[in-house]
């Protein structure tokens, strides 16, 4: 991470508070908590506000095993051992099929609801995980940037003078904020498990409990100490305290026919399901499926991985179809390179370059974007891109979220028709 | 009495876990330069209390929640703290995750070798964790092989453990990775497998020749931009975030100067002026682990028996389990809404006098019985300067004591009803106190 960065972001959020406090708009907390009950109640209208799921596959995830060119002889070249054989892939074409354990996908691509995106990157790919994962949060790939690229959108479309609007702008359902989501005016919860996400208090003395919130509150407004940590920690504790209230108030009449699988994953799909349905009025939500970092014996962990994120989001998009909110809901699954082309001798595959992304929604026109890139004309043994991400990212802004692109990432880029 | 001690308990923070009343007695009294000292050469303090209490546990090695729970038990009762901090700094620097390694065993040799070195020489660590057995599974070197390589390991040592991205090539990686073909594990130790090492000609970094692994090591520990990688992450580890370049280069230099010795380092960084600065005061987060094991110390905790590493990772901080192979970001990082409602609720469970069926945790009531204390006042002020050296805004304190002299509907009285009460007010006050923001600076 860059320094000059990490301390410019530090003094972004003091202006920030201190704006507020010139606008007068930072409110005593039962003002707050009452806007929070008040969000809480109000029931999404379907069709007012476009929503955006974003999986991130961490690790970088093997492309050409997720979208297998099985109809190009010299794949089986490179990958004489871990290559899946024509007739074990669920074929999309005559020359592509998805990875035997995507199903739940395979099916939606049937139903024209999965777009196939390929050879997607950046030039002069960068082949750390830490610097490239980087790069795709924050669509920069010149330079280290402190926002995310969906965090310039939220700071673009908050409304500054309307606090309340800015309430759970959206929803991380990791435990740490990736970068995505960094941003300038708006703090975005992280938030694992609705249960767990309570303040508690000595079950021995619970009548006590009103009394220590309202000293909570009362010391967090008024914690005015000049450490470098402070007004994060200040506004986090609050911003956690309150989103717990509001949470749980939207999410406790949540009822589901879908089964989900028995995976973390799912579990996070779901919980972002019941955000949706119940209410909360977030645009974004992030998730992450880890472990594609296969160097070795890939095979039998990618699938596991696959099957995990193809059940999990085919249960994820069965479920918001019966609530009745589907047409409202696009997913953007990305991962931060794809592998080396040849497989190594580990049954394995080293960090690559460009990858297959996947856009999957009611709303979503299906099928296959772009071009496969050459499995022989290679840069360093890894794939040329063929799309630029940025392109992706510039389609769902100014297509699916009515934003402008430009503004949040500096550039114009060609616009693809899956949405 | 505060203001005496704070350099001595900010000290014990970074160089430790924070104290008990008895080590902040202890070290006031030697004088932070001589409390330096003791801290830096820990051969010489007797540990042999720590030797007892892990004696009497009978941990089992080869299971991870042991595992966890013994190096809990290091970190909390140690008189060595800056050796348990520094392998806690080096396990974050050499990340490396029970997740893949799924061998408990080959990952307590790891922390063994980590501590040995903790405070010795960089290159022989390096050396060391490029032969440690739960380093070569996690990277892949074990599948690193004679004309077929696997670049895991050697991107990630210049990338994360040496160099930083930046000071390299592509091709570096590549040669480099040729470097390290054979250099496998069996039996949870180091095995050359001269038929799988590749003898050819490699270039890395400029240097020529047949190079093996401990080339590599070698080349890479004496590297300038090493200096300073690891001078910059010592500082902010210890010190404070965005240090000056100049100060980066001066610890540097050290490192350069004493032949890649770790001890003159840190020896530089505790008593650089910016240190005792309040650049550096209560100017960090505190990490998951300094969190708990530093309230079992203010609070003198016994019970030690519950789910602690699990709490820890909760709040973002799995031991034998770094969420990467770049370990903890620590800083802003620590500060999300969900870990900051766990930092609250292991707030609540230590002061809680019971919480899902578990013993208690903290006694306050037994902290303040020897005390003087004659009025709210005097409590609040003992705890917050017990707890956080007093560094809380007026307000805070204000606040404080009005929660203290309310009954338990929240109404002012002047005298508390009785010891039911005193004991519920006591708890409340130390959970406030602990999830205020005050607390979680380090």
């Amino acid at each position: 991470m860059n320094n000059s960065d990490n301390s410019s972001s530090n003094v972004t959020r003091r202006n920030f508070l201190k704006g507020l406090g010139v606008a007068g708009l930072w409110m005593s907390h039962s003002e707050l908590f009452a806007l929070a009950a008040q969000a809480a109640t109000v029931k999404r209208i379907a069709g007012k506000d476009k929503i955006l799921v974003v999986v991130q596959l961490s690790g970088g995830n093997d492309g050409l095993n997720t979208v297998v060119p099985y109809g190009i002889g010299s794949y089986y070249d490179a990958r004489p051992q871990i290559g899946i054989k024509p007739n074990e892939v669920l074929a999309l074409n005559g020359q592509l099929g998805l990875n035997p354990s995507m199903t739940g996908l395979a099916q939606l691509f049937k139903k024209g609801k999965l777009a196939v995106i390929q050879a997607v990157g950046y030039p002069n790919a960068n082949r750390s995980h830490f610097r490239s994962i980087e790069i795709w949060q924050t669509g920069c790939p010149d330079k280290i940037r402190d926002t995310g690229w969906l965090g310039r959108y939220l700071d673009l479309s908050s409304s500054g003078n309307n606090f309340a609007n800015n309430l759970l702008a959206a929803v991380n359902v990791d435990p740490v904020l990736p970068k995505t989501l960094s941003a300038n005016k708006v703090i975005v919860p992280s938030v694992a498990s609705v249960e767990d996400f309570r303040f508690k208090v000595d079950p021995d003395y619970p009548q006590d409990r009103g009394s220590q919130i309202s000293a909570f509150e009362d010391i967090y407004a008024n914690f005015n100490l000049r450490r470098p940590y402070v007004d994060l920690l200040r506004k986090v504790g609050l911003e956690a305290n309150k989103a717990s209230d509001n949470l749980l108030a939207v999410t406790k009449n949540y009822r589901s026919s879908v089964d989900y699988p028995e995976t973390e994953f799912a579990r996070g799909l779901k919980f972002i399901s019941q955000m949706i349905t119940g209410g909360v009025n977030s645009k974004i939500y992030n998730i992450s499926l880890n472990g594609f970092d296969t160097h070795v014996n890939q095979a039998r962990t990618q699938s596991r991985l696959l099957k995990n994120l193809s059940e999990g989001l085919a249960s994820f998009q069965a479920d918001i179809e019966a609530h009745g909110v589907a047409d409202d809901v696009v997913v953007m699954v990305f991962s931060e390179f794809g592998r080396r082309v040849a497989e190594n001798n580990g049954r394995g595959t080293d960090h690559g370059t460009a990858e297959p992304m996947f856009v999957l929604g009611n709303a979503v026109h299906g099928g296959i974007y772009g071009d496969h890139p050459s499995l022989t004309n290679l840069d360093n043994g890894d794939l040329r891109h063929k799309i630029d991400f940025r392109s992706v990212y510039a389609s769902v802004l100014d297509r699916w979220l009515k934003a402008d692109s430009q503004a949040i990432l500096g550039n114009k880029f060609d616009q693809l028709p899956f949405v | 009495m505060v203001t005496k001690n704070i350099w001595i308990s900010h000290l014990l923070r970074r160089a430790g876990f924070g104290c008990t009343p008895k080590e902040l007695h202890h070290f006031s009294k030697l004088g932070y330069e001589a409390a330096v000292d003791e801290l830096i050469y820990p051969d010489t303090v007797d540990n042999s209390a720590l030797d007892r209490v892990i004696g009497s546990q009978d941990f089992d090695f080869t299971q991870i929640d042991d595992l966890r729970r013994w190096w809990l038990y290091r970190m909390t009762f140690t008189k060595r703290p800056l050796e348990e901090k520094m392998t806690l700094f080096w396990h974050g620097h050499f990340a490396t995750g029970d997740n893949k390694v799924r061998n408990a065993y080959n990952m307590y040799l790891q922390n063994l070798l980590l501590r040995k070195h903790a405070l010795g020489n960089f290159q022989d660590l390096l050396m060391g964790i490029t032969r440690d057995p739960a380093m070569i599974v996690y990277l892949d070197n074990q599948q690193n092989r004679r004309g077929k390589p696997n670049e895991n390991y050697a991107r990630e040592v210049m990338e994360l453990f040496t160099m930083g991205i930046g000071n390299y090539s592509e091709r570096d990686v590549k040669e480099a990775a040729r470097a390290f073909t054979g250099w496998h594990t069996r039996q949870a130790s180091f095995f050359f497998n001269t038929r799988q090492h590749d003898y050819g000609d490699k270039n890395v970094l400029g240097v020529h020749g047949d190079l093996d692994g401990s080339d590599v090591v070698r080349i890479l520990a004496a590297r300038p931009s090493t200096a300073r990688y690891l001078a910059k992450k010592l500082i902010t580890f210890f010190a404070y975030d965005n240090p000056d370049p100049q100060v980066v280069e001066e610890i540097a230099s050290v490192y350069v100067m004493s032949k890649f010795k770790i001890k003159p380092m840190l020896k530089a960084i505790f008593k650089h002026p910016t240190f005792l600065s309040e650049k550096a005061y209560h100017a960090k987060v505190k990490s998951p682990v300094e969190l708990v094991v530093g309230t079992l110390k203010h609070l003198e905790m016994q019970n030690l028996d519950a789910d602690l590493p699990t709490m820890m990772s909760r709040m973002g901080q799995n031991i034998f389990n770094p969420p990467s192979v770049k370990g903890w970001d620590g800083g802003a990082a620590w500060v999300s809404t969900d870990s900051m409602m766990e930092r609250f609720n292991f707030a609540a469970r230590a002061t809680a006098q019971k919480f899902d069926e578990l013993h208690y945790y903290a006694s306050p009531s037994e902290l303040v019985y020897k005390q003087n204390i004659r009025n709210a006042g005097q409590l609040v002020d003992y705890f917050l300067n017990l707890l956080v050296e007093g560094d809380v805004p007026p307000e805070t304190r204000r606040r404080l004591i009005t929660y203290v002299s309310s009954d338990l509907t929240g109404k002012q009285v002047s005298a508390l009803a009785d010891d039911r009460t005193l004991d519920a007010k006591l708890r409340g006050l130390v959970h406030l106190i602990m999830t205020s923001p005050a607390y979680q600076l380090a």
